[in-house]
């Protein structure tokens, strides 16, 4: 007590500097991902992930979840407490994650095609075997909203009974920054991919940080500077740099097609992307869908997910619009409260 | 008095944080959406992609020369335990597929043999009776 009274602005400062070193060199990294999860398939560098099998499963549609080409998909269960597969796991969903793992040059050749003709239908066929199941839920996130949507149109005759969308961008007319980046007279993009192989994640990486540079370059260490004493808010910075920091090259060709045929040329919206000489026509998905976007959202911007529910022939669609980012769409104080209740409400009322 | 003139050097660093973020933004995102900067950051992408080609280019000679393998010539032997890989995925598919047909069938001959040992007990027991 006597010598809180005495302490000095000095005294905070120092405790400060202590405690931030603890933070930034003694402290180990927070474990992610600790929802326990069995490998229910193999293929290249993607594996097929199935959550809690011991726990008992009450519904009986299968969720298989899919990824986005970038960033690790960690993020669906960053940390106990604060993971979307731990919640809906909990509550008796049978959930399987589809993650890509980490490309190596050899991969530079992989398309959109491939991951969507080769790797999904062979997951969904392993699912549905090892649920016992008939039909499927996908969920998918970022871009793997976008893969999902484009799969599910290809493929109108496989049980998917819902198609759950997270933050998926899928009309490109106006991408904000990213439209005019991108623009084909100036962006290098034959020449990166020709030089490059798989695009660096360090490179995508600054692509996101530049949408605004000061906030996401100085803004988390004035946070993390400014909140050092608050435990709680401590982990979920540590939580969020590591994920921020930890990604994947983007497959060579794959990143070619998204620039080109997805930001430049609009293919999808307009009915005429083609996937290994298919027409995907998004009329074609009728699962009952949700597509969700986020305000905040600068990636994926809502005007590029919403256009979705005006394409499909889906009876029971829905367009839900949250106050989040990309990213707290999955994780955060609100993701927790509302978020996942609400997807957790949504998947189970479309499973019966 | 003395407490309240201690220089807080985090304090400070916030706040001309917040004041430059605050008076830069407009600018900086009104700058970031020219045609200019666009035109900019494809210039700087060029000459990033010369110099990693002219890297590339260099090094792969001296692997080349040094008989060391270079990543071009690893990842075509990655590619192939791709290939193996796809191939045993499709064999182990193919398996569980031919096990499940394999299966039913069985149980349909089960079905059919355990049907033909009635008919011939049926058979048997009108054979007895007519002796």
């Amino acid at each position: 007590m006597l010598t809180k009274e005495f302490k000095t602005p000095s005294d905070e400062g120092l405790k400060k500097v202590k405690r931030l070193t603890e933070v930034f060199v003694m402290e180990p990294e927070p474990q992610v991902g600790q929802t326990p999860k069995e490998v229910v398939w193999t293929k290249n560098k993607a594996k097929l992930y199935r959550y809690q099998p011991a726990v008992k499963k009450t519904n009986k549609v299968p969720i298989l979840m899919i990824y986005a080409l970038i960033n690790k998909p960690y993020i669906l269960d960053l940390y106990p407490g604060n993971s979307l597969i731990e919640h809906l796991t909990n509550k008796g969903h049978d959930v399987y994650l589809l993650d890509w793992g980490v490309p190596g040059y050899e991969d530079r050749h992989m398309k959109f095609d491939d991951y969507i003709v080769d790797y999904i239908p062979q997951a969904i066929k392993k699912v549905l075997r090892k649920s016992q199941a008939k039909e499927i839920t996908l969920l998918g996130y970022c871009i793997g909203g976008t893969m999902s949507a484009i799969f599910t149109a290809l493929n109108p005759q496989l049980p998917i009974r819902n198609l759950l969308l997270l933050t998926s961008p899928i009309d490109f007319t106006d991408a904000g920054l990213f439209t005019k980046w991108l623009d084909k007279r100036y962006f290098q993009l034959d020449k990166l991919v020709d030089t490059l192989g798989n695009i660096p994640f360090e490179m995508i990486d600054f692509g996101n940080k530049l949408l605004s540079p000061i906030s996401t370059t100085y803004g988390p260490y004035v946070s993390i500077v400014d909140r050092v004493e608050d435990d709680n808010f401590v982990l979920n910075w540590k939580l969020m740099q590591k994920w921020l920091n930890d990604g994947v090259p983007f497959p060579g060709e794959a990143y070619r097609q998204w620039i080109r045929e997805f930001y430049q040329e609009n293919k999808l919206i307009k009915d005429e992307l083609v996937i290994r000489g298919e027409k995907v026509k998004l009329s074609n998905i009728k699962a009952n869908l949700l597509n969700i976007s986020a305000t905040r959202d600068n990636i994926a911007l809502p005007n590029q997910v919403a256009p979705l529910n005006d394409k499909v022939s889906s009876e029971n669609k829905t367009y839900h619009s949250v106050e989040t980012g990309h990213i707290s769409v999955v994780v955060g104080r609100k993701a927790i409260k509302e978020i996942h209740p609400y997807i957790e409400n949504w998947i189970t009322e479309n499973s019966y | 008095m003395g407490q309240n003139t201690t220089l807080d050097p985090f304090k400070i660093w916030k706040e001309v944080y917040e004041k430059t973020e605050s008076t830069w933004r407009g600018t900086i995102e009104n700058s970031l959406g020219t045609e200019q900067f666009a035109q900019g950051l494809g210039q700087v992408q060029n000459q990033y992609v010369q110099y990693q080609e002219l890297v590339k280019t260099l090094t792969e000679s001296y692997l080349k020369q040094a008989n060391i393998p270079s990543i071009e010539e690893l990842a075509k032997v990655a590619s192939m335990i791709v290939n193996v890989d796809t191939k045993i995925d499709n064999l182990d598919d193919f398996i569980y597929e031919q096990q499940e047909t394999t299966s039913l069938e069985i149980a349909q001959l089960k079905q059919d043999i355990t049907n033909v040992e009635q008919k011939l007990d049926q058979l048997i027991e009108i054979l007895k009776n007519k002796d």
